[in-house]
């Protein structure tokens, strides 16, 4: 089992007396393009968030204002070793990335000055590198790298939060819904980017989305969540094929 | 394997006293009543049993209760003070001239120069309500220093004497009665606005103004409202301040009327007065019976604050109301 890079082992996540995520398993091994496709509130979120250990950090903040305790149970294991209980930031040196959900970019620094902060863990020299690639993978990026990033259009700032967390340089990259609020044209090139960065630059990608039309062709497995539980696994063909999943998410 | 965790559950009185079945038993109906009576209970039965010393205390209270009050009461419409004493200050001043140049009663002048100072209050710092977050604290926080100086160099208003000899209440308990009242009137009555539609609006603007104006409401009209509101119930309390001390002078405009108020919201716990409320009512005695140190009761003070703020962060007020209406218990997880 150590050739997984990531291993989840029957986790549960708790706000308070609700379950957001109930019993997971999931593994992701080198080198894979993973999709975990669910509707709203199936607790997809609340998975990349404890995956990248952000969790914690939320946990804590909550428990401060006296508002809703976060609980989690079961176990977080990244090539063999248990981060369940380990720090955000030192889960970055790791190399787990996470892009979040809404594009999330400093709104009044220049695009430049987004990706250099992005890439605080990383020598001068590699990110400049890294930021090439950046606006090779997105070209527009490169036009409007003296923009203020709070003024780029809903795809651009997508595309910048990636590249933001290509900066970091990871090895397991958490997209979480990365298509939410762009337009189909817009999908296609941010999927195409996802692929790339898969396929050409080798970096593992757990990919959560509910859009399953653009994922479900292009990802090697896929994960069905519904309610914080799994319902279905298989690789992305079997999962089109399955008439549950055509029913729920392709409405043939 | 299993794990436990612990479950925090409402407790039953609290659901069944939510709706019409409050009114099934007196259990029910006192488990609603009864942190409503309680302050209402202390105001009106504490002060005769209290020395003189320790009524000025309540008084003090009273005082910055109204204070606290009215600064939670701008926090929740998003606008943050660091200028208490500006509203203070106004109504103190505001009373002294009515009371010095016009002769007035002090019945008469209190009303009248809480709603005065409320109103020069809310117009010194029209031009600063599109300003959001620290910018509108810091002018809040510079008026007040700034007006010192002013009546310091132009000699106004009795200059740095100020002005004394002013008329008092007619008699202690007239004195204790009326601010303590004032003070649970503003308390309900706050809450109660808090409450409705009105209030709804100003939380509305704290959470996302953009949304807000959306929604075809002018924010700048309903700030200006919550502004006046809060600025007179603290120039309020700066008039009630000025017929007992007889006086009032540059002190009113002092950093203390900006910074207990903030520190007795975030002890209490911001966000619905009655945190606010209870923090002055904290405060304000641990100060005066801290006194016997001497010049450690600074630093006491402060160290109690701090071991406050990170042991219950959420307020005394928010810990105590879950423990009231919620109990823990720990359930197997499977």
């Amino acid at each position: 089992m150590t050739a997984d890079l990531l291993r989840i082992e029957n986790l549960m996540v708790f706000f308070e007396n609700a379950l957001a995520v109930n019993g997971l398993n999931l593994t992701v091994s080198e080198g894979e393009l993973v999709g975990v496709i669910g509707p709203n509130s199936a607790g997809k979120t609340t998975l990349v968030n404890t995956i990248s250990g952000l969790i914690i950090d939320m946990a804590i903040k909550e428990k401060r204002k006296g508002g809703e305790r976060i609980t989690v149970y079961g176990a977080v294991w990244f090539r063999g070793e248990e981060i369940t209980r380990e720090r955000p930031d030192r889960r970055v040196r790791r190399g787990i990335v996470l892009c979040r959900e809404r594009h999330p970019v400093f709104p009044d620094s220049s695009v430049m000055e987004n990706l250099k902060i992005a890439g605080y863990l990383r020598r001068r020299a590699e990110i400049r590198k890294t930021m090439d690639e950046v606006f090779g993978l997105f070209p527009v990026l490169k036009d409007y790298r003296r923009r203020k990033a709070g003024f780029l259009s809903g795809g651009e700032q997508q595309m910048l939060a990636i590249g933001m967390a290509l900066v970091a340089r990871p090895t397991l990259l958490l997209l979480d819904e990365p298509l939410l609020g762009l337009s189909p044209r817009m999908q296609e090139s941010v999927m195409a980017a996802v692929i790339h960065l898969n396929e050409a630059a080798g970096i593992t990608v757990l990919l959560c989305e509910q859009f399953a039309r653009p994922v479900l062709p292009v990802i090697g497995r896929g994960y069905v969540v519904e309610n914080g539980m799994l319902t279905m696994s298989g690789t992305g063909a079997e999962l089109m094929d399955n008439p549950e999943v055509k029913a729920a998410y392709f409405g043939i | 394997m299993t794990e436990r965790r612990r479950e925090r559950i409402d407790r039953g009185i609290k659901k069944r006293s939510e709706d019409v079945f409050a009114l099934a038993s007196w259990r029910e109906m006192l488990y609603l009543a009864g942190p409503r009576l309680l302050p209402v209970a202390l105001v009106l039965f504490l002060p005769p049993l209290l020395s003189p010393y320790w009524q000025k205390v309540m008084l003090s209270v009273g005082v910055f209760g109204l204070l606290a009050v009215s600064w939670d009461l701008l926090a929740q419409a998003g606008m943050i003070s660091l200028g208490q004493a500006l509203f203070f200050g106004m109504g103190a001043y505001g009373a002294g001239l009515l009371d010095r140049y016009l002769g007035m009663p002090p019945f008469l002048s209190l009303p009248i120069a809480a709603v005065l100072g409320g109103l020069v209050s809310t117009l010194l710092l029209l031009p600063v309500l599109r300003l959001r977050g620290i910018y509108f604290s810091m002018v809040t926080l510079i008026l007040p220093l700034m007006l010192v100086r002013v009546i310091e160099a132009t000699k106004i208003f009795g200059g740095t004497e100020g002005l004394s000899g002013l008329t008092p209440w007619p008699s202690v308990w007239v004195e204790m009665y009326l601010i303590l009242g004032a003070l649970l009137a503003a308390l309900f009555g706050f809450r109660r606005m808090l409450a409705a539609d009105y209030g709804l609006v100003l939380k509305g603007i704290r959470d996302n103004d953009r949304s807000v104006t959306s929604a075809g409401i002018n924010i700048y009209v309903y700030k200006a409202q919550a502004l006046f509101i809060a600025a007179a119930v603290g120039g309020f309390a700066g008039a009630f301040m000025t017929h007992v001390y007889l006086f009032v002078g540059m002190p009113v405009f002092a950093l203390d009327y900006s910074i207990l108020p903030i520190a007795a919201a975030v002890v209490g716990g911001p966000g619905g007065l009655a945190g606010a409320t209870l923090g002055a009512a904290i405060l304000v005695p641990l100060s005066e019976a801290l006194r016997g140190f001497g010049g450690l009761r600074i630093v006491f003070y402060g160290v109690f604050l701090v071991v406050f703020i990170v042991a219950v962060p959420e307020g005394i007020f928010s810990f105590v109301r879950r423990k009231y209406h919620q109990f823990e218990r720990w359930v197997e997880v499977d």
